[in-house]
């Protein structure tokens, strides 16, 4: 890495003005300072230069200069990424592709589109739905998050309980390696030969190139969709119920769930007319007319069985967008009562949210600091928001230790370190939690061979010596680094 | 004893060794092991590596024409013995198993936990003898694929061992997480070239309580085309819609609630010209003529895949007295096999289906030899290529079915 110079000289300025067109690279401070962070603003840094291309053309000749000269890049999105994931490093470049958000092709009889990385995810379900489509992964940042963001998350989102996640949607990708070479992975038509180097660089958090364009498969809208919202008196209650619902073999487009804290800060910024309770379980049924109503009874009576004082079923479309208001905009809601918020994402068994739910609150107790758990529970993806103040003493330590204790305690009960925000920097020194030494190195072996000179996203995901320190005792190299075929990072 | 048998003895016993293979890999090998745990297979493995030795893998055998024949083989690895159910979670819908349990012995298992009725919805060929590793190794999938799609979409975690006897993980058991690469989708259809699973998590899906079967027959292309878009568009959720062809017929299955189930099946009714609800009784004949096509019978089997708009001039290639013995397609994805008809003319259907813009794998495919795993497109293939060479690099497993 000796090879990275510390400023970018002139002449290689230019060549990236050459690339990308002479307004499109930026260097100037003030500018530069807006892509210092994505939307978790407690880790920054100020990138060298901001370069902008408009074409997967523009996108190789930019990284063959950083591959060349030994810059180091990261590729940008919309910036909503909650793991530090875009965060630029300060002796590289940031490429950001939000001018790349062109829908190229609409193959609504195949099922099919195909976007530029830059096009938001609702803008995909906007031009699929004249003719009768959606596209199913609906993070609750779609308004404004990117699909280049959301195959390098494999983003998720409520609905994706029934539908999978974005990695089930992406079909093909082109991706600039980091080398600048440019590889068509995947096919739009199913079974391509050969590895499913698809499958890993989604979710690979732009360590492994920059995609450049997406074939997405999309699906149609479901001919009947039906909400409820059901109040319970404690989240062990409504844990219970999702429990019972996923066991009972009933497949609901979407579970979420609000703890008193989550409804309390959305009637107090919104006004939802969500019910006074300790819990509440937003459920959603899609699908034909039929298997919805069969489904709906079930649902309804599993709540009451495990303790639901209210359910409310949304009649029209008003009542539904009314239901799912508060729970999308749970998030800025609570930037309206706490000062500041870190949103953990941990994922625990389904059987296990109820326990690990009590756990959590024993945690609040013990650390001091309020949580509020507004979540994906279908699929056990826990987001519990911990608020804190900034400016009072130890506030960002105490929530940042709360932060990693909740995450043990998902681990502990057989869960992951992350179901959709991704490793990103914020938990890259987590890794070992959940991967051993071994595990870590064959990783580190993927990477490699998609990145030899370790330019793509340095830092990000897997754990290295010099942003976590040495951990002696846990680190065995590989026999392949022993021979001296692999250095370590 | 040679000093190669001598050292494998000391590793796995003596029980674990069998006589060779009957060499329907291509290569008669000396050796068969069969390890009873994992480690110990990690150790046959780098003790192989170690001595530039040339390994296959072998779970239940079932597809072990399937790939290309390796240009060597030294030892053949069985996993059969790792055949435990390690973790059930009914509630969860998850389960951790030994690569070396068979689909079927999986399927009894987690099928009798009390008060709960839960499968691994997939059902690929011949497949209850075929081990889990062994499925995900290849990507196996059938009809199902409709509703549930394949191991793809199905395998939350993994343990396996590297050629050098690394012994590591991926993804994890829980249905969703990001944490790290996804080498679960790597290893899927790596067709024992990259590592040897030991160990896979899984995703179960609740059994409905009803089922129904709408039969349609006497389809041309035409009307089969224009059916599969009603029934794509149509409010029904199909587990099945297979196209069974040159017969022309059109099998769909619904799971589901009972009073949902009944209704769906008078949509699809509707929808497909000539067709019926079938009655209860014809169903387990109806399964069972779906699985066994079009492998039963001479000559080789390819899959075969297609955009869905092109799915009526596939049927057509497939039409009697072309090349096509038989061909099944999952009609709401636009994938299946063919059989070929004897002595027919191979070229020629790649190009058709090429031109269709779909694609060709070899499965079953007696006396000829597949192409090797590697894909079309130039940077891609040095990608693949470059993993290969990171995961196994004395190209101990499988050598030439991979990419190298
Ligand atoms: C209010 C709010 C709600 C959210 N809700 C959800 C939710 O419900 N579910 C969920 O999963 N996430 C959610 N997120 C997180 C975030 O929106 C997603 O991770 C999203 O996919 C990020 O997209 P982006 O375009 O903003 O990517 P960025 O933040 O710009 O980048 C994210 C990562 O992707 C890489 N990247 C970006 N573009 C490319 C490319 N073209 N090629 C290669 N790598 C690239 C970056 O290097 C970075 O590592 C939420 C965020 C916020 C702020």
């Amino acid at each position: 890495m000796d090879r990275i110079p510390a400023r970018l000289d002139q002449a290689l300025l230019e060549r990236f003005r050459q690339a990308v067109g002479c307004g499109w690279v930026l260097t100037d401070p003030d500018q530069l300072r807006t892509y210092e962070c994505d939307g978790l603003t407690g880790w920054r840094a100020v990138p060298l230069a901001v370069v902008l291309p408009s074409r997967t053309e523009e996108v190789v000749q930019v990284v063959r200069i950083c591959h060349e000269n030994g810059i180091p890049f990261v590729a940008r999105g919309s910036g909503t990424g909650l793991s530090g994931g875009a965060l630029p490093v300060e002796d590289g470049i940031v490429i950001g592709l939000s001018r790349m958000r062109e829908v190229l092709r609409l193959d609504p009889d195949n099922e099919r589109v195909v976007v530029q990385p830059g096009v938001p995810n609702l803008e995909v379900s906007r031009v699929v739905a004249p003719f009768g489509y959606l596209y199913a992964p609906d993070p609750s940042s779609q308004r404004v998050c990117s699909i280049g963001g959301n195959v390098a998350e494999n983003s998720g989102g409520a609905h994706c309980l029934k539908y999978g996640f974005t990695t089930n949607h992406v079909v093909a990708v082109t991706l600039v390696t980091p080398e600048g070479e440019v590889a068509h992975l995947g096919s739009a038509v199913p079974d391509s030969p050969g590895y499913d180097l698809l499958g890993v660089v989604v979710g690979s958090e732009g360590t492994l190139g920059i995609v450049t364009e997406v074939t997405l498969r999309v699906v149609p809208i479901p001919p009947r969709v039906q909400t409820l919202l059901a109040a319970f008196p404690s989240t062990d209650a409504a844990g219970e119920a999702v429990a019972q619902i996923i066991a009972a073999g009933v497949l609901p487009a979407a579970i979420e769930m609000m703890d008193r804290a989550t409804i309390e800060a959305v009637e107090f910024a919104m006004h939802a007319g969500y019910p006074d309770c300790g819990a509440a379980l937003l459920v959603e049924l899609d699908g034909p007319a039929s298997e919805c109503q069969a489904l709906f009874g079930q649902v309804v009576e599993i709540c009451r069985s495990c303790g639901s004082s209210e359910v409310r079923v949304a009649e029209d479309e008003a009542q539904r967008a009314l239901l799912w208001k508060g729970r999308r905009g749970a998030f800025s809601a609570m930037g309206r009562v706490s000062p500041d918020y870190y949103v953990q994402d941990g994922v625990v068994p389904r059987s296990q949210l109820a326990r690990v739910l009590s756990g959590i609150r024993e945690l609040e107790v013990r650390h001091g600091l309020k949580v509020a758990n507004v979540f994906h529970a279908g699929d056990g993806n826990l987001h519990p928001l911990i608020l804190y103040d900034r400016r009072s003493p130890e506030g960002p330590e105490r929530a940042k230790r709360l932060a990693e204790d909740i995450l043990s305690l998902c681990l502990e009960a057989g869960g992951s370190l992350t179901g959709e925000h991704g490793v990103g920097r914020d938990k890259v020194c987590q890794m070992p939690k959940l991967f051993s030494p071994r595990d870590q190195m064959v990783m580190h072996l993927v990477r490699r061979a998609f990145d030899p000179a370790g330019t793509a996203n340095p830092g990000k995901v897997l754990p290295t010596p010099r942003l976590c320190g040495e951990h002696p005792g846990i680190y065995r190299p590989h026999p392949l680094e022993r021979s001296g075929a692999l250095q370590r990072l | 004893m040679t000093g190669l048998e001598a050292d494998l003895e000391a590793l796995v016993g003596a029980d674990s060794i069998l006589p060779a293979a009957d060499g329907a890999e291509g290569a008669t090998p000396p050796y068969t092991v069969r390890p009873k745990s994992a480690e110990a297979l990690a150790e046959v493995l780098a003790l192989a590596d170690s001595r530039r030795l040339a390994v296959l893998v072998r779970g239940g055998g079932s597809k072990s024409g399937w790939g290309r024949a390796p240009s060597r083989c030294d030892l053949v690895i069985e996993t059969t013995a790792l055949n435990r159910l390690l973790e059930h979670e009914p509630g969860d819908l998850t389960c951790v198993a030994e690569a070396g349990l068979t689909l079927g012995g999986l399927q009894r298992l987690v099928g009798s936990a009390p008060g709960h009725h839960q499968q691994l919805m997939l059902d690929p060929p011949q497949g209850g003898g075929a081990t889990l590793g062994g499925l995900v190794a290849t990507a196996a999938s059938g009809p199902l694929r409709a509703r549930y799609g394949t191991p793809r979409d199905l395998l939350l975690g993994a343990r396996f061992a590297l050629a050098d006897g690394t012994l590591a993980r991926t993804g994890g058991k829980v249905v969703k997480n990001v944490a790290g690469y996804d080498l679960d989708k790597l290893l899927t259809g790596s067709q024992g070239t990259l590592a040897v699973i030991v160990e896979v998590a899984l995703r179960l899906h609740p059994v409905a309580p009803a089922t129904r079967w709408v039969v349609a027959e006497g389809l041309d292309p035409r009307t089969a085309q224009a059916a599969l878009v009603a029934l794509r568009r149509a409010p029904v959720v199909l587990s099945m819609a297979e196209l069974l062809w040159p017969e022309g017929k059109m099998l769909v299955r619904l799971d589901g609630a009972v009073s949902a189930c009944g209704e769906q099946a008078e949509i699809v009714r509707a929808l497909l010209p000539g067709s019926r609800v079938a009655g209860e009784s014809e169903a387990e004949e109806l399964a069972r003529m779906i699985e066994m096509r079009p492998w039963d019978g001479e000559g080789p089997v390819l899959g075969v895949s297609v955009p869905l708009t092109r799915i009526g001039e596939l049927v057509t290639v497939a039409e009697a007295g072309g090349p096509v013995a038989q061909l099944s397609l999952r009609g709401t994805v636009g994938a299946g096999e063919v059989r070929l008809r004897e002595g027919a003319d191979l070229a020629q259907l790649t190009a058709r289906v090429t031109a269709l813009g779909g694609f060709l794998a070899w499965h079953r495919s007696p006396g000829r030899d597949a192409p090797p795993l590697r894909p079309e497109d130039p940077v891609a293939a040095r990608l693949a290529l470059a993993v290969k060479r990171a995961l196994d690099p004395h190209l101990t497993l499988a050598p030439g079915r991979g990419p190298e």
